[in-house]
């Protein structure tokens, strides 16, 4: 198989969530003596970019599909990494977490699952998170995006949520540090909502917040 | 007539005086009693109580026999739900923590004398005392496909769906079908009788329209038809499901459909026609940061889409607490003057 088919093959069982296609893919391409580092920069970094960009074009995209997209490339790149004759370099870093009295976790997942494909670091911070713990990890793991996924317009519109974290950071000079993406539910039936609470930008799905949290850091990152 | 006349009238095609005018105030009652929203829910004589006053005070035509979303998975062994004073709650443990707790899940024999189901009971035996003759009483029942990821979280669900294993799967899948049938059956002798389906995953947007038919499908059939679908209303958690109603008509005959503020209303109203009722539904996060007035002029647009024709309802989403209360004032007194038919 050229590259040229592997990757269109890929692009075509990413886009068809069909896990086992991909994986069969990585493997033939693996056979074909492409070295880890090309599948994951040559193959699955710009694939999961291309499918992100059809994704949110497509009118007929589904939860499922993303959801699938994102555990594909995380998977194969995790698979990938471990084969990697040295670490990778990093494009940037993310802090995530879904807001204080959100216990929803799937937005994350598949934001998570994005970002890591893309050569991202991903600090999860799991659910509940306060918005002191956001930005005490921020500054621990030297990210440059805070990222917030609420499910309920409470946890998103909340004082505890976003427009906490928007304090702290004001409040402590760290505005030009890092960067807040927020998304949820809450935020696409309402798309001016994420300036009323103090966030830089919002992504209206997982896969899309791949892209926009990828611009962030390359905003921040010098 | 009465609101429930005039639901009636407006489900069946038959002239009515004006369209129903529905409301969901839930957490609300908390406020208005002067309690948290734990000691609130703790007791089905206040959710009642809330539910009445709320009714009073709007106007609007119904009244809810629903504590929150997460009661069903106390129904099932949830122990703990995690309450907040500004919003729903959540969810705190999960009955299903690994696939293993598949097998030990339990449904309830009969529904109506499980210990959790007694505040439900105490809720509806005091609406339908009150107001039962006169005002639809709402309930809220998560379809079989939707109900695990109150049991599992949403991701955990989403996973076994996806990717199985496709045995536990329908496994759960099954359990939950016959959770939903008894539950629907508890309902409706309890006197609730407009029973909202829940069913996220019968939306294009959640799982696509392949499977959709292969997966979706079947199992709402398998939910709604031994127990019928009369006062059953099609509801996909806010997400807009316009190309699937068509064949949710012919394949489950449901009757209402509740259309997300996010679907081309229009379309959807051309699609059910004559064949069943339309709620057109407002935006009610955007109500947060509206005026009055702004309301009223989205109240006049939805009904002048719905209208035309009859068989409409108005009703609202997930009615967040931090709507200005001179908003939803606004609200149901502009649906009660332009969804007139006088």
């Amino acid at each position: 198989m050229s590259r040229a088919e592997l990757f269109r093959t890929y692009m075509e069982a990413v886009f068809d969530t069909d896990k086992a296609a991909a994986f069969a893919v990585v493997r033939a391409a693996l056979e074909e003596g492409m070295t880890p580092e090309q599948i994951v920069f040559e193959l699955v970094v710009p694939a999961t970019e291309d499918t992100m960009s059809a994704i949110t074009k497509d009118p007929d995209a589904n939860l499922a599909q993303h959801f699938m997209t994102a555990q594909i490339a995380s998977e194969v790149t995790e698979w990938m990494l471990e084969r990697f004759s040295q670490p990778p370099e990093i494009l940037g870093r993310v802090v995530i977490g879904t807001s204080s009295g959100d216990l929803h976790s799937l937005g994350k997942r598949i934001v998570s699952g994005c970002l890591k494909s893309l050569m991202v670091d991903v600090i999860d911070l799991g659910v509940n998170v306060s918005a002191e713990q956001f930005v005490e990890a921020a500054l621990k793991h030297d990210a440059q995006v805070i990222a917030i996924s609420s499910m309920m317009v409470h946890t998103a519109t909340g004082e505890n949520g976003c427009q906490k974290v928007r304090k702290l950071l004001q409040s402590q000079g760290l505005e030009g540090q890092f960067r807040v993406i927020v998304g949820g539910a809450p935020f696409r039936f309402d798309e001016e909502l994420y300036q009323k609470i103090g966030a830089d930008a919002w992504a209206a799905d997982g896969i899309s917040a791949g892209k926009v949290i990828t611009d962030l850091i390359r905003g921040v990152k010098p | 007539m009465t609101p429930l006349e005039i639901l009636t009238a407006a489900a069946t095609g038959q002239p009515a005086p004006r369209i129903p005018v529905f409301c969901n105030l839930l957490d609300q009652g908390a406020r208005e009693l002067g309690l948290t929203q734990q000691d609130y829910y703790a007791k089905g004589e206040h959710v009642a109580e809330g539910q009445l006053r709320m009714r009073e005070r709007y106007g609007h035509d119904n009244v809810w026999s629903l504590f929150y979303v997460g009661k069903e998975a106390e129904l099932l062994g949830c122990r703990e739900i995690l309450y907040s004073e500004d919003g729903v709650p959540n969810v705190a443990d999960f009955v299903i923590k690994s696939l293993d707790d598949i097998a030990r899940l339990e449904i309830p024999e009969d529904i109506s004398t499980h210990p959790a189901w007694g505040e439900t009971a105490q809720c509806l035996r005091i609406l339908k005392r009150e107001v039962g003759a006169t005002h639809p009483i709402c309930a809220y029942l998560t379809a079989s496909t939707a109900l695990p990821a109150l049991l599992m979280g949403m991701d955990a669900w989403m996973q076994l769906l996806l990717m199985g294993p496709e045995d536990l799967r329908d496994e759960l899948l099954r359990k939950c079908s016959l959770f939903f049938q008894r539950e629907v059956a508890a309902y409706r002798a309890a006197g609730a009788n407009v029973l909202v389906y829940s069913t996220p995953f019968g939306c294009p947007a959640f799982v696509g329209m392949k499977r959709f038919r292969e997966l979706i499908l079947p199992w709402m059939k398998r939910d709604l038809l031994p127990g019928g679908v009369e006062g059953i209303v099609y509801y996909c958690g806010m997400a807009p499901f316009n190309a699937v109603i068509e064949q949710v008509q012919q394949e489950l005959g449901i009757g209402a459909y509740y259309i997300s503020p996010l679907a081309d209303l229009a379309e959807a109203r051309a699609t059910i026609g004559q064949k069943g009722l339309t709620c057109g539904v407002i935006d009610d996060i955007k109500m947060i940061q509206w005026t009055p007035e702004q309301t009223r002029a989205e109240v006049r647009r939805l009904c002048g889409i719905g209208m035309p024709g009859g068989r409409f309802l108005f009703g609202t989403g997930v009615m967040p607490q931090a709507i200005p209360e001179a908003n939803i004032h606004a609200m149901v007194e502009e649906a009660f003057r332009c969804g007139s038919y006088s």
